[in-house]
């Protein structure tokens, strides 16, 4: 709770002078877009993606801290909503791609980054991705800021979608393909699988 | 009173202990708190959990039901600025018509703690804590998607119009479902949160989509009432998930009849909403967001022996 409060201070502090705008800004016929589809235009690239970048801790850094259960590593790496629930991590980190499903509409990549073979992270491609990860990493987007649940949630799913609008990806099978990943992802037990919604995705290698 | 308060405040803000004025000692005040109607079990454990939470912390307490309302919820405020009351603990009648009578308690120096249910405006109320609706409805879409096998033709019962809880639900179960080409949903109606209307809905949708396989149900009343009338058609090999946690649906899950439930913590939400009152009125701050979510969690046969009153034991 108090890093929860002392989080909102901070960012409050280093936010002033550009925190979202509250109220719906248009309500006539003419209007250019919604709400929701103003706040992710002004904010994704500004603020979301300097702020994913700027926070990311090091995939490697962040499984250890996992391995010492999820409430030490969401206090020391992690930003919890004021209602308590899931923890929500940035990340970034590199591995190989060694599986994954492109056919669904809600498609993944399986990523192996520590190198034993065995995928640590699906990669969530869309075009469906599941979870408000994105929305509850960033300090910014306070629920408090919004109408109701229902545009709060529209947020998380317009943040998704922009995110995995902006991937270029080839198609066919990425077997095999080394992948740097920078992103978020949420977790209510340090067991469940990591779901990364990814903010930046980059195939490495070699022909 | 209000000007008892504000010493009070006054004094405790410039550290000054040992005058604080003997009315402390016997209440700390009256918490009013007002629900739908305890008809819904589920309105009745946010009483209970409220009333229990404020006499433990040294209040009086007035429990008050609007029926859903938004005239009586009105005459209810006017009864609790009447009164004198320190905090009001609220689950509202209606997202809109609620900001008025907030305002005027706010006017009258009494703060409002809203649960289960939001309104269209911030900075009225001090606190709007809230169950996560669109992660539960997430959940019970996830294990209903499950329970039909990914395919099937299914229907939809809605809650009512004027509820952001019913669109919010919907929007959370299309969000996982509508991913599943297999899963084709063939009727969705209202029956506005009750079980008797789901009842008879459900009697006019088996009938014209015999075909059916499951039915997901934006709260549980809704859900006993599509159960009753499956049993009655001979259709229990219907797959039913519901919302909200009641005690009716886990004993019914307990049973082998409904399949799932998403439980919202009322009890809880509605302690946290007491301590969240008791923090504002002691310390001027609650040191919170307004509008907080609070996790649901799927309720399912392993976990349904564990429920009780919308509380889930560890």
């Amino acid at each position: 709770m108090i890093r929860t409060l002392l989080l909102c201070l901070s960012a409050t502090a280093l936010l002033t002078g550009c925190k979202i705008v509250q109220k719906a800004p248009q309500d006539g016929a003419d209007a250019p877009a919604s709400h929701v589809e103003q706040v992710v235009l002004d904010s994704y690239e500004t603020q979301l993606l300097p702020h994913v970048s700027a926070a990311a801790v090091e995939f490697g850094t962040l499984r250890a801290a996992l391995a010492g259960g999820l409430e030490a590593a969401g206090a020391a790496h992690g930003i919890q909503a004021a209602g308590g629930g899931a923890w929500n991590f940035l990340t970034r980190g590199e591995g190989m791609i060694v599986g994954g499903d492109r056919e669904s509409r809600a498609a993944t990549l399986d990523v192996d980054a520590d190198g034993d073979g065995a995928g640590d992270l699906q990669i969530q491609i869309g075009p469906i991705v599941r979870g408000t990860a994105l929305r509850d990493a960033a300090p910014f987007y306070v629920f408090t800021d919004f109408k109701d649940q229902i545009e709060f949630a529209d947020l998380a799913r317009a943040l998704n979608s922009r995110a995995t609008a902006d991937l270029a990806l080839p198609g066919g099978d990425l077997t095999g393909r080394s992948v740097a990943f920078e992103g978020a992802f949420a977790l209510r037990s340090a067991t469940d699988p990591i779901l990364l919604v990814p903010t930046r995705l980059v195939l490495e290698d070699s022909e | 009173m209000n000007i008892n308060r504000r010493v009070l405040l006054g004094s405790l803000a410039l550290g000054a202990t040992g005058v604080v004025p003997a009315l402390a000692q016997d209440s700390k005040g009256l918490i009013v708190i007002i629900t739908p109607s305890h008809d819904n079990p589920f309105f009745k454990a946010e009483a209970d959990g409220a009333d229990a939470r404020a006499r433990e912390l040294g209040y009086e307490t007035l429990i008050l039901v609007h029926d859903d309302d938004a005239n009586k919820q009105s005459e209810l405020f006017d009864l609790a600025i009447a009164r004198g009351a320190k905090a009001i603990i609220l689950d509202n009648a209606g997202a809109e018509a609620s900001v008025a009578p907030i305002q005027r308690a706010k006017d009258a120096g009494i703060p409002s703690f809203l649960i289960d249910r939001e309104i269209t405006q911030s900075g009225i109320a001090v606190s709007q804590i809230v169950s996560n609706n669109y992660q539960g409805a997430q959940l019970g879409a996830e294990e209903f998607v499950r329970l039909m096998g990914e395919e099937g033709e299914y229907v939809e019962l809605l809650g009512k119009e004027s509820d952001t809880n019913a669109g919010i639900r919907s929007a959370g179960y299309h969000d996982i479902i509508d991913q599943y080409p297999g899963l084709t949903m063939v009727a969705q109606q209202t029956a506005n949160w009750s079980q008797t209307e789901a009842y008879a809905v459900m009697e006019s949708m088996l009938q014209a989509n015999p075909g059916i396989k499951g039915v997901i149900s934006g709260n549980d009343t809704m859900a006993m009432g599509a159960w009753a009338a499956l049993e009655a058609a001979g259709r229990t090999d219907v797959i039913v998930v519901g919302f909200d946690g009641s005690n009716d649906v886990r004993d019914s899950i307990l049973a082998g009849g409904i399949k799932a439930t998403v439980l919202q913590p009322a009890y809880a939400i509605a302690q946290m909403a007491v301590d969240q009152a008791h923090r504002y009125l002691t310390e001027g701050t609650t040191g919170l967001e307004e509008k907080q979510l609070v996790d649901c969690v799927l309720i399912t046969p392993e976990n349904a022996s564990r429920l009780e009153t919308f509380s889930l034991a560890s």
